[in-house]
């Protein structure tokens, strides 16, 4: 039967391979991503390990005041212990904070290397990593101001200390072991202790790394534990093994989701298989026929069927292996070369897990793929090859139980999805629930959707084809082609459409959330841009006059601000005066304020009862905390208001001036842009022209950009990895074609024979193509809008502001992708049709 | 291609003998150097418009080979070949294809009904082709000559072998061309149903006035026709006017004693 199978996969290689390509991009996806998965662990591994230098054992654990001892211990060649300080830089106008490390007691344990000048050896030297002394200007024997902090037991307070380092050298991080701090400077042990706030006597309490001599005796590691009972012993090995479980499986969760992706590409790629054995089949019918009248019994035939499956799969799913390597190393050149922060391996660290797991997984989706063309190979009646064959004919009933499991799932998801809805809506609490309900009715409803496509996704396609049949007669003719055999159809159809499905999906939920948020932002700052003292308790003299300059700000108004106790509670009061009015984006605010009261948030007033009790309201010295002097605290109605989401007071300009205590110094400016200017170009512009003056801009324009930043890079990975489902997809519709078109070479030389050109076939084709992928991409992308609508009602609703977004840049990409794709799948079935000679249609077979 | 002054197309059988279609010095070989295979080695032959002519000849004789480079489906490798007054040795494709689609019909051993459509749309195929309309009176003279009026809405796989070659003959009529070309129409058919179909294309001829050439290996099936062409390795190797299948065979017999002397002879 071997024989025969390979034989047969011979005979069939043209169509095979199609089904190889969409198993082998499957496979290649799942390769690639277990691949990045070892490149991860293997770098955060290696910057573990560098991170212990050479230390050949690791004390962990509190051992200080052991540090003699431990080095007193036979066999011990060095022992350093473990120390990190933090100190921040400045040089000029810039600042940066940075790790340091002290110079390592022997070249073994140390971390750094001196790329340029000399390691410090006093407490005012310091070495730099290159990125820190670029970005504060400091050059090799120039010098830089240092600051830290130091913490006193005694009166519990903190202590600022400037000190003054030279530069001596550039550090460089070989092994990478602090690239998640940007590098590490060095500095001599008692300055790295001083700036770390520690003292000399708790060295040690963070770890000790022993490099022990090449003739140590084995009994060093015990000698050791008895020298610092406080600490554990590791091994280097060990020690490193327990980090990287202290960082936790991060990047287990990120190779788990991008492997759920792989997924959805191999359920896609198992439709395209799935169409091609039936195809591959249907065309055998007659081999098949034939052997069962010689005596093959039905399951040997179906085990034909699925022996092919399963080396199409291994075969493909190797390929896909190497695919995905090729890709994952390639990726991981271009990284090393691109950026050099992280420390990345030169080779892809390959794992049995690797070559197994897609391996396994091709072919046990491809065989479950070929299930069902097996059954229908083992239902040929021996009589089939007795009968002259025309055209193959798939079985085309679908049964009664798929309609009622398609049912089913679909309506009973939806219900699931309109009741998660409309119960984070109503209930607006419990949105972790509701979501939960959501996803899993929402993926009910799909699998029913997807089960259906059988009934309804050849009637779509036959009922546009019928629309698009009075575009002439190669139009028609696509349209009569699409529907003749509608299983393998809808499967086409069906696999493209789960792609463009998750991929409007993720598009419409993202653009919801954008427009959720942006009204939630909204409402939650009142103000375009708010400047503020950095320190200090007034900003400089020019600063309003500055913001107002700046093109694209509307207004700009001096807040008059004073700090008020409101009963027990502080605040920061503004004096509604008519030009703060003017820049405040709802009345709400200028609605409750009245000259008799104090209105304060709701957030903060929280605690007290009632919404118009009274309270004593007095102005504070921002300086001392203490009513101010030749201040008249005042009774006043306390108005909380519930829809502010300011965390200051407001009280009128004549209720303000009452409070007493003088002029206030101009501490806050608010700031309105002009509804037509680049939001974001103007709060630059601002930060530019306040300069160094040290003031704080605050702006929701920044944190909505920085969201919608955080949400279109996600869009982007994830609709780059479901773009791998829709390739697949579209492989399996060029696929279909060039099946149809071989199935159909009489059919078309009959076509050419009685007059069909050339151009014309090849139209026909092309309408065909767009006809399959336009439904799938159509249908795909309804679905996948309504399905981002529930998912932003459902996430959203709970937090009051759902706004249901249609991204039609997207959905537009999306259409012109798969309509564009289907035309050109469409091109090499239609190269392979027309060169059929018109004579192949007199040619008996 | 506007040079088509061919025979009047709805002349009734007794205008004098036109020529429909025409061959001079046809050669086709097919591959090349050692294995090239001879198929027609100079074929001068004329067929009469409005008449069925039969070209019979044994397997390998290059009978088909004929046809098809009659029809315009294949490439002939010299000689020239005329559709009325047209050369269509010298056309392209495009231009071939609508000579075929305009003036040409096909009847397969096969039928070749394309299976998605009724029998109704398979007919008026050609017409829809050239985006012309059809002619009602035409077509209904069609419709009701080959027996298909209660047939018309079924698809190919809901007829019988002799409805699909009716339909298919209808197909072949339905532009009113100036040859229709027949490729063993009776090839796949029991004889009842083939000496139907036989009598269809006569009565084509003898009633409707078109112009027939059959590719046949039997000799009853050839007796239908008004002349017998006997081809024999590439050439023409006799001619049959009024034929029965008596004539027709000791005909054959002829060529199969000319042939015996010859070693290897070409084999299908």
């Amino acid at each position: 039967m071997l024989r025969l199978t390979l034989a047969q996969m011979r005979r069939s290689l043209g169509r095979l391979t199609a089904a190889a390509i969409a198993i082998a991009i499957g496979t290649g996806f799942v390769a690639a991503t277990l691949l990045t998965g070892n490149v991860i662990t293997r770098s955060s591994y290696d910057s573990v390990t560098a991170s212990l230098a050479k230390a050949d054992l690791v004390l962990t654990g509190d051992a200080s005041g052991r540090l003699d001892a431990i080095r007193a211990v036979p066999g011990v060649a060095a022992a350093d212990p473990v120390v990190r300080g933090g100190v921040e830089l400045s040089n000029g106008g810039s600042r940066s904070w940075q790790l340091a490390v002290p110079v390592a007691s022997s070249p073994s344990l140390s971390t750094l290397t001196i790329a340029d000048g000399t390691a410090p050896s006093a407490v005012d030297e310091i070495a730099l990593p290159a990125d820190a002394a670029e970005r504060i200007k400091a050059r090799i024997g120039g010098t830089v101001t240092a600051t830290y902090w130091t913490w006193d037991e005694a009166d519990g307070t903190d202590t600022q200390h400037e000190v003054t380092l030279t530069v001596t050298g550039i550090t460089s991080d070989p092994g990478g072991a602090w690239t998640g701090y940007g590098g590490a400077a060095m500095g001599t042990l008692d300055a790295v202790v001083l700036w770390s706030g520690d003292t000399e006597s708790g060295l040690g309490s963070n770890g000790v790394l022993v490099r022990t001599a090449p003739d140590a005796p084995s009994t060093v590691r015990a000698a050791l534990a008895d020298a610092a009972p406080g600490a554990r012993v590791l091994t280097r090995d060990e020690a490193a093994q327990e980090r990287i479980e202290e960082l936790g499986g991060g990047e287990n969760f990120l190779v788990a989701a991008v492997l759920g992706f792989a997924a959805i590409a191999l359920v896609v790629a198992g439709l395209v298989i799935a169409n091609t054995f039936q195809v591959i089949v249907a065309q055998r019918t007659r081999t098949l026929a034939l052997l069962r009248c010689v005596g093959a019994v039905r399951s040997q035939l179906r085990r034909s069927v699925l022996l092919e499956a399963g080396i199409l799969g291994l075969a493909a799913s190797a390929v896909g292996v190497v695919l995905g390597t090729g890709v994952a190393q390639g990726a991981l050149s271009v990284l090393r070369n691109v950026q050099t922060e992280m420390p990345l391996p030169r080779v892809v660290p390959m794992s049995a897990a690797v070559v197994i797991a897609p391996l396994v997984v091709g072919v046990v989706v491809t065989v479950l793929a070929a299930l069902v063309p097996a059954r229908a190979a083992t239902q040929v009646s021996p009589v089939a090859a007795l009968r002259p064959m025309d055209a193959p004919a798939v079985a085309t009933r679908a049964g009664k139980v798929r309609l009622g499991v398609a049912l089913l799932l679909g309506l009973g998801g939806t219900a699931g999805l309109v009741l998660a809805v409309a119960g984070s809506l109503l209930t607006r609490s419990g949105t972790m629930l509701w979501l939960a309900l959501g996803i899993l009715s929402g993926a009910v409803s799909f699998i029913g959707i997807l089960v259906g496509a059988v009934f309804w996704v050849p009637r779509t396609v036959a009922l546009v084809g019928r629309l698009l049949g009075s575009a002439g007669p190669a139009a028609r003719l696509a349209a009569a082609n699409t529907v003749r055999n509608p299983r393998r159809t809808a499967a086409t159809s069906t696999a493209l459409l789960i792609g463009v499905t998750l991929v409007a999906l993720m598009s419409t939920g993202a653009a919801s959330a954008r427009l959720s948020m942006s009204a939630e932002l909204d409402e939650q700052y009142q103000v375009d841009i708010a400047v503020t003292p950095a320190s200090g308790t007034a900003l400089e003299a020019g600063t309003l006059a500055a913001v107002a300059d700046v093109p694209g700000v509307e207004r700009a108004v001096d807040v008059p601000t004073a700090p008020v106790t409101v009963g027990d509670s502080w605040f920061t009061a503004h004096s509604l005066t008519p030009e703060v009015v003017a820049v405040l984006h709802d009345d709400s605010v200028a609605e409750a304020v009245t000259d008799s009261n104090v209105v304060v948030p709701q957030s903060v007033a929280a605690g007290e009862s009632g919404s118009a009790s009274t309270a004593m309201v007095s102005r504070l010295d921002p300086e001392t905390s203490e009513p101010v002097a030749g201040g008249t605290p005042t009774q006043l109605d306390v108005t909380v208001l519930a829809s502010s989401t300011f965390a200051d007071a407001f009280l009128a300009p004549r209720t303000f001036a009452a409070l007493g205590g003088g002029d206030v110094p101009t501490t806050t400016v608010w700031a309105r842009i002009a509804s037509d200017a680049d939001a974001a170009a103007v709060v630059d512009e601002v930060r530019e022209a306040l300069g160094d003056a040290s003031v704080i801009v605050e702006s929701p324009v920044s944190s909505r950009l920085q969201f919608e930043q955080v949400i279109d890079t996600l869009l982007a990975i994830v609709v780059a990895l479901l773009g791998v489902a829709v390739v697949i997809a579209l492989v399996g519709v060029a696929n279909t074609l060039s099946l149809s078109v071989i199935e159909r070479r009489r059919e078309s030389a009959t076509l050419r024979a009685i007059g069909l050109t050339r151009r014309r076939l090849r139209l026909s084709l092309a309408t065909e193509g767009v006809l399959i992928s336009g439904v799938g991409g159509v249908l795909g992308a309804v679905i996948g809008v309504l399905y981002g609508w529930a998912g932003a009602a459902v996430v959203f609703g709970g937090l009051g502001s759902a706004g249901l977004a249609v991204p039609w840049r997207d959905l537009g990409i999306i259409l012109v992708v798969a309509l564009g794709a289907g035309l050109l799948a469409s091109v090499l079935p239609a190269r392979s049709a027309v060169r059929t000679p018109p004579v192949a249609a007199l040619a008996v077979e | 291609m506007s040079t088509t002054t061919s025979p009047q197309p709805d002349a009734h059988g007794a205008q004098p003998r036109l020529t429909a279609s025409s061959a001079r010095g046809l050669r086709k070989t097919y591959g090349s150097g050692a294995s090239a295979v001879q198929a027609l080695d100079g074929v001068d032959v004329d067929f009469a418009a409005g008449a069925f002519t039969a070209i019979m000849g044994p397997s390998g004789s290059g009978k088909s080979t004929l046809m098809h480079l009659l029809a315009g489906l294949d490439q002939a490798t010299a000689g020239t070949v005329l559709l009325g007054e047209t050369d269509i040795t010298r056309l392209g494709d495009d231009d071939l294809t609508h000579l075929r689609r305009d003036r040409v019909g096909f009847v397969f051993q096969s039928f070749n009904l394309l299976p998605m459509f009724t029998a109704e749309q398979n007919v008026l195929l050609p017409l829809e082709l050239a985006g012309a309309k059809p002619d009602r009176e035409w077509y209904d003279l069609l419709v009701t000559t080959l027996g298909l009026r209660e047939r018309l809405t079924h698809r190919p796989s809901e007829l019988s072998g002799g409805q699909q070659q009716r339909v298919a003959i209808a197909r072949a009529l339905v532009t009113r061309p100036d040859v229709v070309f027949a490729d063993e129409p009776t090839g796949n058919l029991d004889s009842r149903s083939g000496a139907e179909v036989l009598s269809f294309l006569r009565r084509s001829v003898r009633e409707l006035g078109r112009t027939v050439i059959m590719v046949t290996h039997d000799p009853t099936a050839a007796a239908y026709a008004d002349r017998v062409v006997l081809l024999a390795d590439g050439r023409i190797a006799g001619d049959i006017v009024d034929p029965t299948p008596e004539s027709v065979l000791a005909g054959l017999d002829a060529l199969r004693q000319l042939e015996a002397p010859v070693p290897g002879g070409v084999s299908a």
